[in-house]
């Protein structure tokens, strides 16, 4: 909302520097951050929340000035309505769940002219162009006072009467503007006796609107169904001031206030005399409402005391005309100001006046529960992987859960999976990832490097039985490097959560990765993950070139399969080392040979791979045994058992 | 004898000046001392000596033992001295060989600093979803289908086909708070909750909006809890993270699950409230909108309000982030460039 110095300054003194001003705007709830220049005046842009349709007027911010200065505001003068000096017929027809209050008036023999200066200025400062001196006075009193009004050219009112109802969707409605709309279902709108000629609360009609031959006029002021008024706007795409005051609801005990003023304007500008009664069609008498507040519930709230008579001189300032009693104020609360409803709302009234920046700071003093809390969340694991990863080398990327179709598509991931955004803000991010892994290797793309190693732990969203699963991943991929570098970071995760008994399938149900150079890794029947080689045909349509190994792991999985560790007193002997050379035929799962080897005998405490030339691969063993030292002949025996058992299951042969 | 005695002396003393380094030096007072060294072989020879010789054999046996402990203990310093003489000169300016350590995001040790914040004051963390219904996301939240605050929060909608979700009521949450109505209509109070996480806006994406962004949610409710505690949590909670210098400023504002509305402006730690663009001129940066829970909301999850009442806030991640490490641009977060993550 724009609020031209100048204007404001009509009805409040401003004794506050600006930059002053606007601090103490904002503090109280009247958002000012910005100015802006027009010629010489200076406009405040303030921010109006959605609760407050009164500081969407000049007037209304006003108020809230002389309230932070604790000064009086001066009141537009409004002279009385002239009397009636001519009888023109006019019939409207309400409905008071479209329009609560419909205050209207019928002018004749007006004449139509460009505005004065100082009204074109007024409409000019706030971002209009000016019309004629009858549209534009209607706009002014709608800044002014903060309440829509329209005019109505009499004569195109077909029949003398005004028929407020809600259209049926389809209906073909031009605006006052010239523009061609076709209006969505539940609207509101008036009709003559023939035709559609007002989209309410919204825009005008062409075939009413006020036209340089106009006459005669009929000037009205509603207010309009909020709701009916968002929906309809938000339906056609067609936003005005208008509807924004409308959906907040303005202040419905001024409409007579805010038509007495224009007509006053109107007589003055353009000449004529009124032809109707006032009409004023309301669903209640709409009249100040009592709310109270007592001075405990005040505290209890804001933790401080503020002395009574402060209260009541708050209360003042913002015409509530407190009245005090020995437990607390009752407020009289004007009908602009709709918001307060209830003590917390006389509460915040106070506190904001008072200024939120002069109350003490303390802490809770209450209890801290020992329970834990529904949806508790423990990410010490998440942390441990991530701190895992970067000290493998690996970058933590932090990827956008919505993408596109396209990114899918090269991913050969079928779509039917994935959650869709049916309003998507481009159909770049139209979906949402099954995978941390496409975003990943997507990333590859803006990183000009050779070697290249990035991760994510994020969710994935997941249909699970007609439901949504929401599901913690950790990924990584590998970029430039050999497949045993790789594979060293999915090992460190697994061994330092000591999950051991894993096995790794040669088979993956994922179309990006390679068939047969990626597996999955299990524990028992649960799926930890997939890890391995994307596959080329992936990688050709991203056009990124040379190999990538990636991993995928669920984070519950591996929280539910990782067990602490107990301790191991050093043995007191020590082992015996040995080297053993192994040919493998082509194939040999070598991580089968050492799992074989290790599961022998009790006394091999570890195995690891120490080389590999050709089809030789030499294999460091540990012999120990807690108890004793192994003599030589023990260790003896304990190879050839080695040596027949790798004959046996992978026909290795013992390196001459 | 004694003659016997001073030749294995001599010959001690010159093995001894010739060692070469330890284990040898060692090794040679075993030979001379230990137990079956050659001096302690003579000890056992003194009954062969004359009884009026005994004594001096004695007198030269210890003597002459001492003098060799001597020897070796003063070979033994000589020996460390001229091991430290010997090493090569080396450049202490020379790089050492660099590590293969990654980078964490700057979200996770922020992260990671707020939670520790707040355990610190007792909150619990709560992980709650994303695909969400508008029910605990607006209704819940005292902000009912046509409410206009909508606006600032325009809502991505799930297509529900294939699941038993409900069309046009399952959504991208807008806000972490819609972990509020989740915990309160599950848990007797008292409680304090700490609720981070990634939120969804139907914005269009610049450098300050992103339709994707992280917020962390905070929510107390006990039965004295006061708006003065809230400005203090929030003071306490700022100046944790960017230095008791900090200054803090409150305003009034307006959601519907709040009464009093409270936001909270942190001086521009860029310019330190001169103004430059990355406060838009202001000196201030929106950082933490707050308030008292709206005996509405406490309603709906079933909470008596006579007897509690609470407070919450929300915390910008991304935007702490950004004004911690001077980021400009809000996709830089979002950006998964080695460039840009090898800074942090």
């Amino acid at each position: 909302m724009l609020i031209p110095l100048s204007w404001l300054k009509d009805y409040v003194d401003i004794k506050l520097p600006l930059k002053d001003l606007m601090w103490k705007m904002t503090e109280v709830g009247l958002t000012c951050e910005t100015t802006k220049k027009v010629g010489d005046e200076t406009i405040l842009d303030v921010e109006v929340t959605a609760n407050r349709p009164d500081w969407m007027s000049v007037v209304g911010v006003a108020r809230e000035i002389a309230a932070i200065q604790g000064t009086k505001i001066k009141e537009p003068k409004i002279k009385d309505l002239p009397s009636q000096t001519a009888k023109f017929p006019i019939d409207l027809i309400p409905n008071f769940n479209l329009f609560e209050r419909w205050s209207a008036i019928v002018i004749k023999g007006i004449e139509i002219k460009p505005s004065p200066e100082w009204l074109q200025d007024k409409i000019k400062f706030m971002g209009h162009t000016p019309i004629n001196n009858v549209i534009d006075v209607t706009n002014y009193v709608m800044y002014e006072l903060g309440i829509p009004m329209h005019a109505f050219d009499y004569d195109e009112i077909y029949g003398q009467e005004m028929i407020v109802q809600l259209s049926k969707g389809g209906e073909k409605f031009t605006s006052v503007d010239g523009l061609n709309y076709e209006l969505p279902k539940n609207a509101i709108i008036i009709k003559d006796s023939e035709r559609l000629i007002d989209l309410a609360g919204i825009k005008g009609g062409l075939n009413s609107g006020v036209k340089n031959s106009t006459k005669n006029i009929l000037l009205h002021v509603t207010i309009d169904n909020p709701v009916l008024i968002r929906r309809a706007s938000i339906a056609m795409g067609l936003r005005s001031d208008a509807s924004a005051i409308y959906e907040r609801g303005p202040d419905k005990g001024g409409t007579v206030n805010s038509l007495n003023r224009a007509v006053n304007l109107i007589l003055d500008l353009a000449g004529g005399e009124i032809a109707s009664k006032l009409i004023d069609l309301k669903m209640e008498k709409f009249e100040p409402k009592t709310t109270g507040l007592t001075f405990e519930k005040l505290e209890k709230i804001l933790g401080i005391k503020i002395p009574d008579t402060e209260v009541v001189k708050i209360l003042a300032r913002l015409n509530l005309s407190p009245k005090k009693s020995k437990i607390g104020v009752s407020c009289r609360v004007p009908t602009y100001r709709g918001d307060i409803k209830m003590e917390e709302d006389l509460a915040e009234e106070v506190a904001r006046l008072y200024g939120y920046n002069k109350f003490p700071m303390t802490l809770p003093t209450g209890r801290v529960n020992g329970t834990k809390i529904p949806f508790y969340f423990d990410d010490s694991l998440i942390l441990y992987i991530k701190n895992l990863l970067v000290s493998s080398g690996y970058s933590e990327a932090k990827n956008l859960s919505l993408i596109s179709k396209d990114l899918l598509t090269k991913f050969g991931i079928n779509q039917e999976n994935n959650f869709r955004i049916i309003n998507p803000i481009s159909l770049e991010y139209k979906y949402m990832r099954v995978s941390l892994i496409p975003s990943l290797v997507a990333a590859i793309k803006i990183n000009p490097v050779e070697k290249l190693q990035l991760f994510e732990i994020d969710k994935v969203y997941l249909k699970v039985d007609r439901k949504a699963a929401e599901k913690y991943r950790v990924a990584g991929i590998y970029l430039g490097g050999d497949f045993r570098n790789f594979k060293t970071a999915v090992e460190l995760i697994l061994s330092r959560l000591n999950i051991e008994e894993y096995s790794i399938e040669f088979e993956v149900n994922k179309p990006y990765l390679h068939q047969t150079n990626s597996g999955t890794i299990k524990v028992g029947g649960s799926v930890i993950g997939e890890f391995g080689e994307i596959n080329p045909v992936v990688l050709s349509a991203m056009e990124i070139s040379g190999k990538v190994y990636c991993f995928e792991m669920d984070i519950e999985t591996l929280a539910k399969l990782s067990k602490f560790k107990t301790f191991s007193p050093v043995p007191v002997n020590p082992p015996q080392i040995e080297d053993l050379t192994l040919n493998l035929p082509s194939k040999t799962r070598v991580g089968e040979v050492i799992k074989t080897i290790k599961k022998l005998e009790s006394k091999i405490i570890n195995v690891e791979l120490e080389d590999i030339y050709k089809d030789s691969y030499t294999f460091r063993i540990w012999y120990q045994d807690p108890k004793k030292t192994l003599t030589n002949e023990e260790v003896e025996k304990i190879r050839k058992e080695i040596l027949s058992s790798v004959k046996a299951k992978f026909g290795a042969t013992i390196k001459e | 004898m004694q003659e016997e005695i001073i030749n294995l002396k001599n010959e001690a003393i010159a093995q001894i000046s010739g060692a070469k380094d330890a284990t040898e030096l060692e090794e040679l007072r075993a030979a001379y001392l230990g137990r079956n060294g050659k001096f302690t072989l003579l000890v056992k020879k003194i009954k062969n000596v004359p009884q009026e010789k005994r004594k001096e054999f004695g007198m030269t046996l210890n003597e002459s033992k001492i003098a060799i402990e001597n020897l070796l203990s003063d070979k033994k310093q000589e020996l460390i001295k001229s091991l430290s003489e010997k090493r090569d000169w080396f450049d202490l300016t020379i790089p050492g060989i660099k590590s293969n350590l990654g980078h964490l995001h700057p979200l996770t040790p922020v992260l990671k600093e707020v939670k520790q914040i707040f355990n610190y004051l007792g909150y619990q963390m709560a992980d709650g979803p994303e695909i969400e219904s508008d029910y605990y996301n607006f209704e819940v939240l005292n902000t009912p289908k046509d409410h206009p605050a909508r606006d600032t929060q325009m809502t991505f909608y799930i297509d529900t086909e294939g699941t038993d979700l409900k069309p046009l009521e399952t959504i991208l949450r807008t806000q972490t708070s819609a972990m509020q109505g989740r915990v309160m209509e599950k848990m007797k109070p008292p409680f304090r909750v700490l609720a981070p996480g990634r939120n969804f806006r139907y914005e269009q994406v610049d450098a300050s909006h992103g339709f994707e962004f992280w917020q962390v949610e905070g929510f107390v409710v006990d039965e004295n809890i006061h708006l003065t505690d809230l400005f203090g949590t929030i003071d306490y909670v700022l100046k944790e993270l960017f230095g008791k210098e900090t200054k803090i400023r409150f305003a009034t504002t307006n959601f519907p699950f709040v009464e009093p509305g409270v936001d909270t402006y942190l001086q521009c730690t860029i310019c330190k409230g001169k103004g430059c663009s990355f406060c838009k001129n202001t000196g201030w940066s929106e950082i933490m909108p707050a308030g008292m829970i709206h005996p509405n909301v406490l309603k709906m999850a079933g909470i008596n309000t006579k007897k509690w009442n609470g407070f919450a806030f929300a915390i910008g991640l991304s935007r702490i982030v950004n004004l911690r490490y001077q980021i400009k641009d809000l996709r830089t977060l979002t950006t998964p460039d080695l460039r840009i993550l090898k800074q942090f």
